[in-house]
């Protein structure tokens, strides 16, 4: 509350008023008594030694300050009951009880509807019912609030409460919340990786008082559950309330479900690109082979310049088709025990000669004593493609790129160094947004903007971080921590059924990971 | 075992020549057909050393060549290899059935002629 510290007590504020008007009713009817004998006496009526005199002003003193000190007090008797109502709803010490509004002078009066109306705002902000000792008040006070709670329930929008311990305190029908065995309610909402509403309130506890935030298409069940909802999910929290978090889900399924069939629509365009490039790499690989000896050097250039950019082409084609999966909650990734360098292999073919068809230096020195990481290997070569893929494109001719790999904690990072462009700081912290470029990117560099959002979506995925640090003019690191497989071995192969060493975790994985427990 | 016979089930032509045109190149002997009943019937018919083996098939899937191949009681190619070639993505299950019966399962888009003969060469090794 804005009001300023004030030491004063509701409850001490009728008996002064009180005490101020009666001190005002004697000393009119003092004045009024003076004023009238002086009259009395002036005119003659009445000689000053008489005790009729004195009778008559003393009696009219007393009988007219009684009946006016009555009508003080009756005046003031809904005043007595209205602050009486507040006292209790304010919770200040009081031993008197709350006046109940069904009280027949009330109604006489009419004062009932001004005590409902405190009661009833009372509850409103705090969400709770008064402290309404007579049961038909509670009854009508339930009735009252009915036409809330049902119109809150028959509202397309879900609320839900949490307290300070995150567990559910109200929500209405609509919200997607589940009640398991053990009668816990948990909110059932599927979060884009580690962004979930758990990881917002920890930073919320640790650095506001209050926050806002606001997701947009989360999902409450997975893509092939029925009945699967999508939400954007706005999120206030106050520290220290006795309802710390309210949640409003605006459920946008009409709207997102229109964006998953188009989304569908990426994956099955992206799949017929894939033909045309099968062919262009394929022929490029065979005339290359064929015609090797008798081609001159600036034209072996033209073909090595033709596979760079078909080998780009087919990545980007992987990136929207990753992209397309992992906004449907679709992308799955098949860990298995495997060695940076093994990966990097599968690439490093396409990376040299991308770096060297564009004059960059590129230095890979990733130590072979590293330890095994828990990888799908698709995924991972994908994410070390981009990275590299970015560092030659914000970086100048003959500009040399470094990639490094230690271990930290549990662990291994991998990074790739660039000494290009760089960023400016309010840039990097919007680097992983789908679809975001840079304002001079946008100007100088072509790109789609989804190659760090898929990449940060698949480190995620590996239950990993992707980050970096930059200065402008001076260059970009980008590092991505894979955990080391040692670390994750007996929760991975806990959790998989597959067989023959595959070590599967898909979607029960991101599952686990976003699932909200209150 | 040296793999020498090939049989390429392929319906896309420049696919198809592609694969046949490199790997005559490089001493293989290949049959080369194009719809997937003409598939099995020469898998059952000729005991080649190599499959390379399309998904999207006319008449029959390659999901279901290689389910009649190797997916009942007998195996009825025990000494030939398998490679599955797709563009097209599947879903888990289907990939996962058909991983577990074949030897290498390879998206073509991600392959180059050069790169298929390294992958037969390393499961000649094997």
């Amino acid at each position: 509350m804005a009001v300023k510290a004030d030491s004063r007590l509701i409850r001490d504020f009728l008996p002064k008023l009180r005490q101020t008007a009666v001190l005002r009713v004697i000393a009119w009817q003092l004045l009024i008594a003076i004023l009238l004998s002086a009259g009395l006496i002036l005119t003659s009526t009445l000689p000053i030694g008489s005790i009729t005199l004195w009778s008559i002003i003393g009696a009219v003193f007393v009988i007219s300050a009684s009946l006016n000190i009555t009508t003080v007090i009756y005046t003031t008797r809904p005043a007595r009951d209205l602050l009486a109502a507040i006292i209790n709803v304010a919770g200040e010490p009081t031993t008197s009880t709350p006046p109940n509004p069904n009280d027949k002078r009330f109604a006489r009066s009419g004062l009932n509807r001004a005590l409902q109306t405190i009661y009833e705002l009372a509850g409103r902000e705090d969400g709770q019912q008064p402290a309404i000792v007579d049961d038909t008040a509670v009854d009508q006070a339930r009735d009252n609030s009915d036409p809330l709670k049902s119109a809150l329930d028959d509202s397309t929008c879900g609320f839900v409460v949490l307290g300070h311990d995150r567990s559910i305190s109200y929500h209405n029908k609509p919200a997607p919340v589940r009640t398991n065995q053990d009668n816990i309610q948990t909110l059932s909402l599927l979060f884009n990786g580690a962004d979930t509403i758990d990881a917002w309130l920890d930073e919320c506890e640790q650095h506001a008082v209050h926050a806002e935030r606001i997701w947009t298409r989360i999902p409450d069940r997975l893509p092939d559950e029925e009945g699967r909802r999508f939400f954007d999910v706005i999120a206030s929290y106050d520290k220290g309330s006795a309802h710390e978090t309210v949640l409003t889900l605006v459920d946008r399924t009409s709207v997102y479900e229109v964006g998953e069939q188009e989304l569908d629509f990426i994956a099955f365009a992206a799949h017929e690109l894939r033909g045309p490039i099968t062919v262009i790499r394929g022929y490029l690989d065979v005339l290359e082979d064929e015609l090797g000896s008798t081609l001159q050097d600036d034209q072996r250039e033209l073909f090595r310049r033709l596979t760079v950019s078909a080998n780009r082409l087919s990545g980007y084609i992987n990136n929207i088709l990753n992209t397309s999966r992992y906004d449907r909650r679709h992308l799955k990734v098949h860990l298995n025990e495997d060695t940076l360098s093994g990966i990097y292999e599968t690439i490093r073919d396409d990376m040299e000669l991308r770096a060297s068809s564009q004059n960059r230096i590129l230095s890979v020195s990733l130590p072979t004593d590293l330890p095994t990481i828990a990888a799908d290997r698709a995924s991972i070569s994908e994410v070390l493609g981009n990275l590299i893929d970015n560092a030659i494109k914000y970086s100048n001719e003959g500009g040399a790129i470094n990639v490094t790999a230690a271990v930290k904690g549990d662990f291994v990072e991998v990074s790739v160094q660039d000494f290009g462009i760089g960023m400016p700081g309010n840039v990097v912290s919007n680097l992983f947004q789908k679809f975001y470029r840079s304002h001079r990117s946008r100007e100088t560099v072509a790109g789609t903007g989804i190659g760090l959002y898929i990449s940060k979506g698949i480190i995620e995925s590996h239950g990993g971080t992707i980050s970096v640090r930059s200065e402008e003019g001076r260059g970009s690191t980008f590092t991505a921590a894979l955990p080391i497989y040692s670390t994750v071995a007996a929760k991975l192969q806990s959790g998989d059924n597959s067989n023959e060493g595959l070590i599967e975790h898909g979607n029960g994985w991101i599952k686990n990971h976003s699932m909200y427990r209150g | 075992m040296a793999i020498n016979s090939i049989l390429c089930i392929e319906d896309d032509r420049f696919i198809g020549e592609m694969y046949v045109r490199s790997l005559h190149k490089a001493g293989y002997v290949v049959d080369w057909v194009v719809d997937g009943n003409d598939g099995l019937i020469a898998a059952r018919n000729k005991p080649y050393d190599l499959i390379l083996l399309d998904v999207m098939l006319p008449e029959r899937r390659g999901t279901e060549i290689l389910d009649s191949l190797r997916g009942g009681s007998e195996d009825l190619i025990p000494n030939t290899k398998v490679i599955v070639l797709t563009n097209f993505e599947q879903d888990d299950e289907s990939r996962t059935a058909m991983q577990q019966h074949a030897d290498a399962y390879l998206i073509k888009a991600e392959i180059t002629p050069r790169k298929l003969i390294e992958v037969i060469q390393q499961l000649d090794t094997v």
